[in-house]
């Protein structure tokens, strides 16, 4: 009997583990991709001959349905005003879908990498430019460029804008929202301490550290410090400021260098000046602690700003300014850039009617209005574009920055995020007391180095 | 005949994926590549797993997670199924209430505790510094807080089950011995000791069982609350592997890892059986 129960146990138990093994077993494409690499580069060229102007048809693509996939930011409000008016003028049907940073990665990729086309366009992140071009994920978009250059207007594009898509000389990816790092700063709080805004790194830890009254929960600065993509690209945008660079000159991963270590020294001091829970603040919490008045400063992308003149989310009306982003003494100014392209699945069966989208939605008159509704600039007339000057008294802090602006702070090489995975781990470890500053980049040179053997 | 199509059906979903996975981690395969090469490796992807300190360092967080969330939710769980094991109205009606945390996914369970726990309007770290303890970075910011509170994360969800389960094995129990046990003048400690713990046995297998099982599977609520963090202090080996197959895609390397952690869970399982198997002679 006994030996009979035991039996039964066995049994049940090596059920349930297959079950959890199914469960736990990674996801597989429906059919094991059997095939050899494609012949041909998947749709190098666009499959069409370029048509000539299509002056007869009044609304060619009418009836075509498209996917669009696109990152929660601000911008996505603009998508939404914008999309009704285009598939009005054109009779094309886009279907927006809003996903957040890290499901609209893994999406996409499963997309692409399953061959599965269920998107047809796609906002693509600045430092994804290397890894969609390696792997042709995007369709390149020179051919339709140099086709429809004379309606493009492709010098108006600041030229760092390019830097969202562009790799070794083809673009896999559209500019569309161009970002720059600026410093975004309480004027009240300063004009009260009788401050300037800081111009250097050294003046922002040391202004960070004056205005923060832990007592008063009245803190200096707002970081990133989240596990993650959050920590590292914060970490990244302070590197970039210190003339550092996570690259070295031949293009090789230098994340460990004494410099970098000063670095990542210095952005742990200025933690102390930060709210408590910073070290767990992903963009939005950084935003919400700024906008509820509890930091003194806060660096970002610009396009955050229009949202603090917003009564309905910002407690800090009227209260803020922009500066361009302190760099350290004696370096010469370069400010990160940032932002998103838009891109064409390179699997889309739709790319004509996708470029089409594109080449509307970036055209300058357009564009006036995807600024109105919370989109972000790629060309100089909109930046210089008066009406849009009175609304938004800072743009000249941006036009500056874009001219000065570094696209390449974030690698954006194919293997950008094993640099961003190891960094996000190891940088919060070093900011919650688990290493070092030098164990902790040690660790993710290593990490990183042990990704790409 | 009739049992076909859910003999192939489990084929499909579970025994074929089981294998493939076997199969699959003695290679180099990476699903973004673009060539969609599978390169042998033999026994490379195990070996390096043991040497690699992110999958050492995962397995230890694991086995602590498990420990704590099985000590705690066992002793809690009989302790609750012993006050309210006794019919009445008022038990009845607490016994189901008691259920709720159990319906909830995880995934909200985690997302509601996170704003629980957090450090700038949360409510906990509130209260704890009203009395005096600063947490700091706020409990799931703080190197040494943040396992234990994820673990009372899991507690809070899964005590329940195992009441249920200590419930049904209490109603199950004989009245002979204890009647026994009066006449003979044994008082109550005595009766539960040396009567109740015995005869719990196969109850707590079922639940030991049980519970091992899903804590070492345990993704939801670190991925809702921690991401793994801080630094590494929650990342579980369950988690690593998410890291390792659905964010870079290296299926070789996750395989491997994903048949370790069964490897584990099934050692302890049959460690399990015999342990409590051999004391009930």
């Amino acid at each position: 009997m006994r030996n009979k129960t035991t039996f039964f146990s066995l049994v049940l138990i090596i059920a349930l583990l297959a079950m959890m093994l199914a469960a736990c077993a990674p996801a597989q494409p429906a059919e094991p991709p059997a095939e050899q690499p494609p012949a041909e580069p998947p749709a190098q060229q666009p499959t069409e001959a370029p048509k000539e102007e299509p002056a007869a048809p009044e609304k060619p693509f009418a009836g075509t349905e498209l996917v669009l996939a696109s990152m929660t930011d601000q911008y996505v409000a603009a998508f939404r005003y914008l999309i009704p008016k285009f598939e009005e003028e054109t009779g094309i049907k886009i279907t927006l879908d809003e996903l957040g940073y890290v499901d609209l990665y893994q999406k996409l990729t499963a997309d692409f990498v399953g061959h599965t086309a269920n998107y047809d366009l796609m906002t693509v992140d600045i430092v994804w430019s290397g890894e969609y071009a390696q792997n042709k994920y995007t369709l390149p978009l020179d051919d339709f460029m140099e086709r429809d250059k004379d309606e493009l207007q492709l010098d108006d594009i600041m030229p760092v804008a390019w830097t969202l898509g562009e790799w070794e000389g083809q673009h896999w990816a559209y500019p569309l929202a161009g970002y720059a790092n600026v410093l975004n700063y309480r004027k009240d709080v300063f004009a009260d301490a009788g401050l300037e805004p800081p111009k250097t790194q050294e003046e922002l830890l040391e202004y960070a550290k004056m205005l923060t009254k832990p007592e008063e929960d009245f803190y200096g600065i707002a970081l990133l410090g989240a596990k993650g993509p959050a920590v590292a690209q914060d970490y990244m945008v302070f590197v970039q400021q210190h003339g550092s660079s996570i690259l070295d000159e031949q293009g090789n991963v230098a994340i460990n260098t004494p410099k970098n270590v000063e670095v990542l020294k210095f952005f742990g001091e200025l933690f102390k000046y930060a709210p408590p829970g910073a070290t767990d603040y992903w963009w939005d919490q950084r935003e919400t602690a700024f906008r509820s008045g509890n930091v003194a400063m806060m660096e970002g992308w610009s396009i955050a700003r229009a949202g603090y003149e917003n009564p309905d989310i910002s407690s800090v009306v009227g209260k803020v300014d922009i500066a361009l982003a302190p760099v350290a003494e004696g370096m010469e100014p370069k400010y990160g850039f940032g932002g998103w392209g838009i891109g064409i699945n390179a699997d889309s069966e739709n790319a004509e009617a996708a470029w089409e989208f594109i080449k509307w939605l970036t055209s300058p008159e357009v564009q006036k209005d995807w600024i109105l509704n919370d989109g972000a600039p790629i060309r100089r007339s909109t930046l210089e574009d008066p009406e849009l000057n009175e609304k938004f008294p800072w743009f000249p802090v941006l036009l500056e920055s874009f001219e000065k602006g570094d696209g390449d702070y974030r690698p954006r090489i194919p293997e950008y995020s094993i640099i961003q995975d190891a960094l996000g781990t190891t940088v919060n470890a070093y900011l919650v007391g688990e290493m070092t500053a030098e164990e902790a980049l040690e660790q993710a040179q290593a990490q990183v180095e042990a990704a790409l053997k | 005949m009739l049992l076909s199509p859910l003999l192939i059906f489990i084929v499909v979903i579970a025994i074929y994926p089981l294998f493939f996975s076997f199969y699959i981690s003695f290679f180099k395969y990476r699903l973004t590549d673009p060539n969609q090469t599978r390169t042998f490796l033999g026994l490379a992807n195990y070996i390096n797993a043991f040497k690699d300190p992110q999958v050492t360092g995962a397995i230890a967080n694991t086995l602590i997670f498990v420990a704590g969330t099985v000590i705690v939710e066992i002793a809690l769980g009989l302790g609750l199924a012993l006050l309210f094991a006794a019919e009445s109205r008022r038990t009845q009606m607490l016994r189901s209430w008691m259920l709720i945390p159990m319906a909830l996914p995880p995934l909200v369970v985690g997302l509601v505790w996170k704003s629980l726990y957090n450090v700038d309007f949360g409510v906990i770290p509130y209260y704890l510094k009203q009395l005096g303890l600063d947490m700091g970075r706020g409990p799931l910011g703080e190197l040494q807080w943040a396992m234990p509170a994820v673990i009372l994360i899991d507690v809070w969800q899964w005590t329940p089950l195992i009441m249920v389960i200590f419930l049904a094995g209490l109603k199950s129990l004989p009245h002979e011995p204890y009647e026994a046990a009066r006449v003979d003048g044994a008082t109550r400690w005595q009766s539960f000791w040396y009567i109740t713990l015995p005869m719990l046995k196969p109850t707590f297998l079922v639940a030991l069982l049980l519970r091992t099982m899903q804590s070492f599977k345990v993704f939801d609520i670190i991925y809702a609350t921690t991401g793994g963090g801080p630094g590494s202090a929650t990342t579980v080996l369950n988690y690593h592997i998410y890291t390792v197959g659905m964010v870079f895609f290296k299926m070789g390397y996750a395989a491997a890892l994903a048949n370790i952690l069964l490897i584990i869970v099934a050692a302890l399982a049959i460690l399990y059986i015999i342990v409590l198997e051999r004391q009930q002679i």
